[in-house]
């Protein structure tokens, strides 16, 4: 049995029996957990909205329908509207990133990036308006393919794909002076 | 809402597997959720307040149904005008 197969069974017993949903919950846990604190940063909140995000996915378990994408896209799209409802009383987040997260985005921009560049791409990407920060975090930080991307954001995966690509340009021109 | 990023070579530390474990709790999930989907366990004509609520609904349906069941009161008929009789003189 294939892994997709064997996620589909799972999500057809969950369906069935609630109680059977703890499969899912093991297998995705770490991979929610991880999403949400890149956001949250503190573990213990991380941890609460961890629990939401499953608990609201149980709850809506039985209009899920799989359209051949991976349940963890599906997730993630729950997770993402508990940190929007977790960052609605801020004024600012933090986000931090490593080299080596970054590294992805600048390949695909063919940059090379020294450490002063790395500073100017940071404050690049904190002048994107909330969408099209959002886009570059999925696929960047958070690795999700472009079909997952659409499903996260609720669009088609070529419009996923042609809008990473219109942000990377709008980045690509803020680092690299036009001649 | 502002978001800023800051990049560093390590980046945030990465939480391990078994810290990540730590926080995973399969029965809390379980019983939140049964929690969410169960029906309440008073039943609403025992909950004062409710029963009040309910009654003043009944109350008032009952007198909204009376005041339509009342038979119309009939109009006053016309009363004919008579002409006045032409006086003599």
């Amino acid at each position: 049995m294939t892994t997709s197969e064997e996620e589909h069974q799972l999500i057809l017993a969950a369906k069935a029996e609630p109680t059977r949903f703890a499969p899912l919950y093991e297998r995705y846990f770490g991979d929610i957990y991880r999403f949400l604190l890149r956001r949250a940063l503190d573990p213990d909140l991380t941890a609460d909205l961890t629990q939401q995000t499953f608990l609201k996915a149980m709850l809506g378990l039985a209009r899920y329908e799989p359209r051949g994408l991976p349940f963890r896209a599906w997730l993630y799209r729950i997770a993402l509207n508990e940190v929007r409802m977790h960052w609605r009383k801020k004024k600012e987040v933090l986000i931090d990133l490593s080299y080596q997260e970054v590294h992805g985005l600048s390949e695909e921009m063919g940059l090379e990036m020294d450490e002063h560049e790395m500073q100017r791409l940071a404050t690049a990407m904190g002048r994107l308006d909330a969408e099209k920060a959002r886009l570059i975090e999925l696929r960047y930080m958070d690795g999700l393919s472009f079909a997952e991307l659409g499903q996260v954001l609720g669009i088609g995966e070529e419009a996923a794909k042609m809008r990473t690509h219109r942000v990377l340009g709008r980045l690509r021109e803020q680092l690299v002076p036009r001649r | 809402m502002k978001r800023r990023y800051r990049i560093t070579p390590e980046g945030r530390r990465q939480p391990t597997d078994a810290e990540i474990a730590r926080y995973r709790d399969p029965k809390r999930l379980l019983y939140n959720y049964s929690r969410a989907v169960q029906r309440p366990q008073k039943p609403l004509y025992r909950d004062p307040k409710a029963f009040l609520f309910l009654l003043l609904i009944v109350l008032l349906a009952y007198l909204i149904s009376e005041e339509r069941r009342k038979p119309d009161v009939p109009s006053p008929a016309p009363t004919e005008q008579v002409p006045p009789a032409p006086s003599d003189g």
